[in-house]
């Protein structure tokens, strides 16, 4: 396993701002299916929209529900947001999706070596390079650094992809999501049928 | 004589008749038939999963956004995937359909199959509704009806499917 490439902290984006910089590479606002947690609070803190699905379910499980999404809206684009240590969790999630090939989803992995939301203990990927993981399952051309994208390159990209994401560790967890579950389906139903 | 279509074969058909937006899985030796007629359909999509709980996953963006999904799975399968279920099924009422093949009954003594079958009555019943079956002998509408009590419930209902004694014949 190589040591990827690494910025220091003080000059990597927040968390927030990759991902409100992944969601503008869209010409459209595409579906955002965020983990629990870090992605799902900082998700709501870019932006809230009804096509936002906050998931509660186990960390990593975010991937899984965006195939899903996606293979019932394939006209519609779609994006899962996992943190470095929920990917590690469901890491087989990436095989299936290679293996499913919808062309209408993308993984955006936020890369800040912690578990935000548990005291910030480092996460036993926090070495791992993960440019070469996306890579393994989808190809060089389909996994790419946020940083070396434009709206023009990423319109260009064969789906499924993977954009990598170094970000900065938060000084403090994101603001509550303030969101029932109930309220979270009725909203994204809605969102999700026009 | 008319033939007679095989305990897989009226599965698939009750599935069909459901008209779900997709099937995801990870196959067991009861379901494989099942499954392989499910990825060769174009009436709806099979995902087939690496892992279980991944299945819980996609059923439920697929529920998410208000269409029909089922899941196919073993009992140990479920048992992998039992905080998924919880978490995304149960809390958000998502009425999706999750068939278990319920290993380790009387018929179907593998010593591998004991435990699970001891640990899916322990963990999964007391959490929600499981209705179970013969395999050899599926009603024709049980998916469409498992919809309707899902969609009635508002949460996922699992069908748990075991070989029985003296079924052999029937399958």
């Amino acid at each position: 396993m190589s040591t990827p490439p690494m910025n220091t902290p003080s000059n990597l984006p927040s968390q927030q701002d990759a991902i409100s910089a992944a969601l503008a590479l869209y010409p459209a606002r595409p579906f955002a299916v965020s983990d629990i947690g870090s992605q799902t609070g900082w998700l709501k803190a870019a932006g809230h929209d009804a096509r936002n699905l906050y998931v509660s379910g186990p960390m990593g499980l975010a991937t899984s529900v965006a195939l899903g999404l996606a293979a019932v809206r394939p006209n519609e684009q779609v994006l899962a947001i996992a943190g470095d240590g929920a990917l590690a969790m469901n890491l087989t999630s990436l095989a299936t999706i290679a293996g499913a090939k919808p062309k209408n989803l993308s993984i955006l992995l936020v890369d800040n070596r912690i578990y935000e939301f548990t005291a910030s203990v480092p996460t036993p990927t926090c070495d791992l390079d993960w440019l070469a993981v996306g890579r393994a399952f989808f190809g060089a051309g389909q996994c790419l650094r946020l940083s070396d994208l434009t709206p023009e390159r990423w319109a260009s990209v064969s789906r499924p992809a993977m954009i990598v994401a170094d970000v900065a560790p938060a000084p403090g967890k994101p603001p509550a999501l303030g969101m029932t579950p109930a309220m979270i389906r009725a909203e994204f139903l809605g969102a999700s049928k026009r | 004589m008319a033939e007679t279509a095989s305990s897989g074969q009226r599965l698939f058909r009750s599935i069909q008749a459901a008209k779900p937006k997709l099937v995801t899985g990870v196959p067991d030796g009861m379901l494989a038939q099942t499954i392989m007629l499910c990825e060769a359909t174009p009436d709806f999509p099979y995902i087939a999963c690496a892992r279980e709980e991944e299945c819980i996953g996609v059923a439920s963006g697929a529920a998410m956004a208000g269409e029909r999904a089922i899941v196919m799975v073993q009992n140990a399968g479920l048992l992998n995937s039992l905080g998924a279920f919880a978490t995304m099924g149960l809390r958000y009422g998502l009425p999706f359909v999750v068939i278990v093949t319920n290993r380790g009954a009387l018929a179907d003594p593998n010593g591998y199959d004991i435990e699970k079958r001891e640990a899916f009555d322990a963990g999964v019943r007391p959490m929600t509704r499981v209705f179970d079956f013969d395999a050899a002998d599926l009603p024709d509408d049980l998916i469409p009806a498992a919809f309707k009590w899902a969609e009635a419930a508002r949460k996922p209902v699992i069908l748990a499917l075991e070989k029985r004694l003296g079924a052999e014949a029937a399958a």
